[in-house]
């Protein structure tokens, strides 16, 4: 669909925002409501993510530490811009 | 016919103002409407996540998958305003 | 985003952080609390993976004789293994830390 032209001037979609965000610290949470906080390295149209030392955190206590890690994008509930 | 209004466009209108997005599930967002696409995943900001156990997270900007998403009321500011 | 080539280098796409763990040892974590250890032998865009050399760790939550909530995990170990791709939920590279 079109959406209005404002939007697409100002150029905060869900895909300008993900260009956006590329490089920075994000937390991702997941479905499961399993967070991972890390540095988005890449983004696919599935919402696959890449993000690099990246922290999970379940249920508030940080468990495990990757130096790389990809995410499924299915899972994904949201992500957030730090 | 023509003055139909087609959901997308309701929410196109939502744009730059409050949303209440309820999910399937039991969580709700409450934020600013920044964008959306096709599939309905959404920018928000000044974000409120509620928790089913009552929680409340602020968050300053996410994009949210439309994946998950069940309903969405246009100025809405979430389920403690709505008053439940 | 379906095929991948060969030719770049820096991770323009999350499905090539995939490409460069192959034959490499993995870690990779599955709905159902379950994950996996093991070398990437191969894989494709719906995440569907080949391993080899696979240890997997399978979180169980039982009541004990208190009627309180245990964790125990289960192992087991499994020459190949082909993983359908919707129950990957993350794939790391040389495994947890």
């Amino acid at each position: 669909m079109e959406n209005g032209n404002t939007t697409q001037a100002e150029g905060k979609d869900p895909s300008a925002f993900l260009s956006q965000i590329i490089g920075n610290s994000v937390t991702v949470k997941l479905n499961s409501g399993v967070i991972y906080k890390g540095e988005l390295q890449s983004v696919d149209g599935y919402m696959n993510l890449a993000l690099e030392k990246c922290e999970e955190h379940i249920d508030g206590a940080k468990k495990r530490c990757y130096g790389d890690a990809f995410l499924r994008g299915n899972n994904v509930m949201y992500i957030s811009a730090d | 016919m023509a003055t139909q209004l087609l959901p997308l466009e309701l929410i196109d209108k939502c744009v730059g103002s409050k949303i209440w997005v309820v999910m399937k599930g039991d969580k709700e967002f409450s934020g600013t409407l920044v964008g959306f696409d096709d599939y309905v995943n959404m920018v928000l900001e000044d974000v409120t996540e509620f928790d089913y156990s009552g929680n409340h997270t602020k968050l300053s900007k996410i994009l949210l998958n439309g994946n998950n998403i069940c309903m969405l009321i246009p100025g809405g500011e979430g389920p403690v305003a709505a008053g439940s | 985003m379906a095929d991948v080539d060969d030719g770049t280098s820096a991770p323009a796409e999350p499905m090539d952080l995939v490409r460069l763990c192959l034959d490499e040892i993995v870690f990779v974590k599955l709905r159902g609390d379950r994950e996996l250890k093991g070398r990437l032998h191969a894989y494709d865009g719906h995440c569907n993976l080949v391993l080899g050399d696979v240890e997997e760790t399978i979180y169980v939550v039982e009541e004990d004789e208190d009627e309180e909530e245990v964790i125990r995990t289960i192992h087991k170990k499994s020459e190949m293994l082909f993983v359908r791709g919707d129950s990957v939920v993350l794939i790391s590279p040389q495994g947890g830390s």
